[in-house]
């Protein structure tokens, strides 16, 4: 069993946030990459677009599938994360930290309530697998 | 691509039913993958010389050749109960479907085992190059290429099951990286249902088999239909907006690192 991180929001999408006062960090959680495997390649949105909740920001290849990030908050890109150009390697080796993708400047904090905590995810992923 | 996208997006609404749609291509295309490169794809200059259109697909994957072929798509809810929720599940639970088709046409039918390493360093433009896990050989020959995209608890599973090969017009409209197969092994590596039937089947019958196959496989009755309203709608939008432009067809979606 997956452990998740208790400082780290989560949505159904299996994106996490790490929220620093109005600012969103975004990744997708172990559970994700873990079910896409290797990733081959990754489109991100360049600094200042601005992302919708419930819209997709980027899309993600693994092995021979393209799959849509949906965004957990709307806001404005203020930062993407370029180590992902050297190595995306790192979105499956460390999917909660180094491999983050993007920073969003926030535009209406309300929208974190509908989001899990580690735990809520945790029974959710669980839910998902058994309905297999 | 427009169809198969209108599908995907709106599977959301409404109720949990998976479509299986089987089609043929107005004219000769090229359909390239999602994270493809353009110019170290298609050979542009053999696409317009032979009138061979050109897509770039919502899906993953490598460039698909459609000409002799019937193409499927499959798309479905996660929460349909029919497919896994990941990518290779929902590629053995379609390539059941795909390997029954098979064996009604009388070819003997098996999934490409998982993890199977790429010949010459996966560079090759061609899907039919090389297997994936779960995609379809028969008599270790490639005769169905697929790719799939998913969003939002929704997949759009599409491929390409061959009547004939063509290696030599495959190799001929797709860019040629160094270290690629020639059309020699690319013949070798793919072969479509009537390379390889003593007796010739029609795309008809192809279609035929791959219906009678997923309702056996999955125990469901296959009800036909056309579009919604909504759903031609989108197709529309689609087309204007994304597939028959330049920009998404040439660059794709947006910046990729």
């Amino acid at each position: 069993m997956k452990v998740f991180p208790d400082d780290l929001l989560y949505s159904r999408e299996h994106v996490w946030v790490r929220v620093e006062g109005d600012l969103a960090t975004i990744g997708i959680t172990d559970y994700a990459q873990e079910r896409l495997g290797e990733i081959l390649s990754i489109e991100l949105p360049e600094v200042e677009t601005e992302v919708e909740r419930d819209e997709a920001f980027g899309v993600i290849e693994s092995a021979k599938a393209s799959i849509e990030l949906i965004s957990p908050v709307t806001g404005e890109v203020i930062s993407v994360n370029e180590d992902l150009t050297d190595d995306i390697g790192i979105i499956n080796s460390d999917p909660h930290d180094t491999g983050w993708m993007i920073v969003v400047e926030m535009k209406d904090q309300n929208e974190l309530d509908d989001l899990l905590d580690a735990r809520g995810y945790q029974e959710f992923i669980v839910n998902e697998m058994e309905a297999d | 691509m427009a169809v198969d996208e209108a599908l995907l997006r709106l599977s959301r609404e409404g109720p949990a039913a998976v479509t299986l749609r089987l089609y043929a291509w107005a004219r000769p295309t090229v359909s390239l993958g999602y994270f493809q490169t353009y110019d170290l794809t298609v050979n542009d200059e053999a696409c317009r010389r032979l009138g061979v259109a050109v897509v770039r697909r919502p899906t993953g994957g490598k460039a698909v050749y459609h000409d002799r072929e019937v193409t499927y798509a499959l798309v479905g809810r996660e929460d349909a109960g029919f497919f896994p929720p990941d990518v290779l599940g929902t590629y053995r639970a379609v390539g059941e479907g795909l390997v029954r088709a098979l064996g009604l046409l009388g070819l003997g039918a098996e999934m490409a085992p998982e993890g199977r390493p790429e010949r010459g360093g996966g560079r090759d433009a061609s899907c039919f190059a090389v297997p994936s896990a779960f995609e379809i050989l028969v008599r270790g020959r490639k005769v169905c290429g697929s790719a799939q995209v998913r969003s939002r608890g929704a997949f759009l599973q599409h491929g390409s099951l061959l009547l004939s090969f063509d290696a030599r017009r495959t190799g001929e409209v797709l860019a040629a990286p160094a270290g690629r197969m020639g059309a020699g092994d690319l013949g070798e590596a793919a072969a479509g249902v009537n390379d390889l039937l003593p007796e010739p089947v029609s795309r008809e019958e192809v279609c035929e088999a791959v219906r009678r196959a997923f309702a056996e496989v999955f125990g469901v009755v296959l009800e036909e239909g056309g579009l919604t309203r909504e759903e031609e709608a989108m197709k529309e939008g689609l087309l204007a907006g994304k597939y028959l432009t330049e920009g998404w067809n040439r660059q794709g979606g947006g910046k990729r690192l």
